[in-house]
């Protein structure tokens, strides 16, 4: 199963033949699929994307920190094939876009080197007939909640698209020298920071990027997130996620905050 | 790499002159800024890795006498005499000062380093601040991790400085409205560590019956000693940070780590936002009762 349209399983198919006939599927809860019709959008249903992928291996220097770009490039091709697969049910559905996406990794016994990317959603159209797709023709992708999307929308601003950049680092160990030169001391090490700094950013910079790509204005609720997965403590992937955005209206619908006193918990 | 001006790493040059903004901001966040007239400019960080040793000065642990004076240090003495030598003959509580510097080190390298970023895109301040610490892949390695969305304040004069503060969202708009700014993060480690007296050791064993010491539940004093001296050191860094200003949303944290039977390290965090007054006292609308229907 490569990345082409089409080549979704016969199975999920059939799931949206059914969904197409008027049933709609989701995960929100009863409060999110209130405040997303409140803001003119439906369900039509509930979609998802996978991808089993081997990310293989790469030879790294045991003193020198470097990025495993191989590494990276399985990492972020991975994900790429479940969000667009889950993008393509979506479009199946003739949604305008996919909410609460959720992006997770999955490790199998039965699988060495190998993971399960999973990319899960609620498809979304907008009640007016108007397309919402981004600038490259496709449904949006969020993984804002319900109450977060009707929040942004009442600021003006439109999701564009769930933006991603990863970075796989190898950290260097510190050589017999290194070490006994600092023992006992608490000083900073400056190249284990430049590292991880570097990592970061190179991380943020490629998030960065696909927003500018979708023609975004800025990107809401970043996350950081590091994991060594199955590589050892040394060599962490570092990854950026967040929703991109533009401005649509300049007009700014959300009510003035009210100061609250809650009687309950 | 010292916590000195463009310290910054090449690629946090590249990202920042990017134009579009990042957020770490949640939704509900973003949009009380932009409410408040705050505009923000992009997710900041700063990092600093730092080698960590928890044994700083040579001989404690071996006599009561040994290391240096500085900061807190008390005695406990063994009241039942020479029994064997296993039982400890005496007991001691003495602040850590070389964790408590380095620590400080760390973090104002990286909190430095994001506010250096900060200054990069022109903004005013840094809001929904967020730090962490932890260990690194090697053994004895620790990094200090502060992130935040720096933020422009709409139709303001270029700033001078640039201020921080962990709040964001509604909490900061009731600072705003109770009439304070915020003026920056505080933040201090204060470490005491615990060299059990015998005392101390059967308390914590549940073996106290047997030396004389009281039976019934009671208070172990030089723990209770210890916790209290390193609370009251971390209130004392930061009072000193805080230069005349008021502190806000206080948070106090305590940890504990047992290098062996007998032998503790007890710290205390202590985490606010410093605040000053800019304009009188104005009382807040009187705030509404609500019950959650959820």
């Amino acid at each position: 199963m490569s990345n082409p349209t089409n080549d979704l399983p016969q199975a999920t198919e059939h799931r949206l033949e059914e969904l197409e006939k008027g049933l709609f599927t989701s995960d929100l809860s009863v409060n999110e699929f209130l405040l997303i019709k409140e803001v003119g959008f439906h369900p039509v249903g509930f979609v998802m994307g996978s991808s089993i992928y081997h990310t293989g291996i790469q030879t790294r220097k045991w003193s020198q920190s470097q990025e495993l770009t191989k590494l990276t490039e399985a990492m972020y091709n991975a994900r790429e094939l479940a969000m667009n697969r889950m993008e393509e049910e979506a479009a199946e559905l003739g949604a305008d876009g996919v909410v609460g996406v959720r992006l997770d990794v999955n490790y199998y016994e039965w699988g060495k080197d190998a993971a399960e990317f999973i990319a899960v959603g609620t498809a979304v159209k907008a009640e007016d007939g108007v397309s919402r797709l981004n600038q490259l023709g496709k449904p949006f992708t969020s993984d804002l909640s319900g109450q977060d999307f009707w929040t942004l929308r009442q600021t003006g601003y439109m999701p564009q698209g769930l933006v991603m950049g990863t970075c796989v680092y190898h950290i260097a160990h510190r050589g017999i020298g290194q070490t006994l030169g600092t023992t006992g001391q608490n000083v900073e090490l400056p190249n284990f920071t430049q590292a991880l700094y570097e990592a970061r950013e190179l991380a943020m910079t490629r998030m960065q990027d696909e927003a500018a790509r979708l023609g975004a204005s800025g990107i809401v609720g970043v996350r950081l997130e590091e994991k060594s997965h199955q590589w050892g403590s040394h060599t962490i992937e570092f990854l950026a996620l967040g929703t991109a955005v533009t401005k649509t209206s300049e007009e700014m619908t959300l009510a003035k905050p009210t100061t609250i006193i809650s009687l309950d918990n | 790499m010292t916590p000195t001006p463009s310290d910054l790493p090449e690629a946090a040059k590249r990202r920042l002159s990017q134009g579009a903004f990042t957020s770490g901001l949640s939704v509900s966040d973003f949009a009380a800024c932009l409410e408040m007239g705050l505009e923000p400019l992009g997710l900041v960080q700063g990092f600093c890795a730092m080698q960590w040793t928890t044994f700083g000065s040579f001989g404690r642990g071996v006599t009561p006498f040994a290391g240096s004076s500085s900061g807190y240090v008390e005695n406990y003495q063994c009241p039942h005499g020479m029994i064997s030598s296993e039982h400890r003959m005496w007991g001691q509580n003495y602040e850590q000062t070389w964790i408590e510097n380095s620590w400080r080190d760390g973090f104002n390298s990286a909190y430095s380093r994001m506010l250096e970023e900060a200054g990069t895109l022109g903004a005013h301040g840094v809001v929904g601040l967020i730090d962490s610490e932890g260990p690194l892949s090697d053994v004895g390695v620790v990094e200090f991790h502060l992130s935040g969305t720096a933020v422009r304040v709409l139709d303001a004069p270029a700033p001078h400085h640039v201020w921080s503060t962990y709040l964001a969202g509604q909490r900061l708009a009731k600072i705003f409205e109770a009439g304070y700014a915020p003026v920056s993060v505080v933040s201090s480690v204060a470490s005491v560590r615990v060299l059990s007296s015998c005392i101390t050791e059967y308390l914590m064993g549940g073996t106290g019956a047997m030396w004389s010491v009281n039976a019934e539940t009671t208070e172990i004093e030089q723990i209770v000693s210890a916790q209290n001296e390193s609370r009251a050191i971390a209130r004392s860094f930061v009072r000193a940070q805080l230069h005349g200003d008021a502190l806000h949303g206080a948070s106090m944290t305590g940890l504990t780590r047992e290098f062996a039977q007998g032998d503790l390290e007890i710290q205390s965090r202590l985490s606010g936002n410093r605040i000053r007054r800019f304009k009188d006292f104005d009382p807040l609308t009187a705030p509404r009762p609500t019950v959650r229907l959820s």
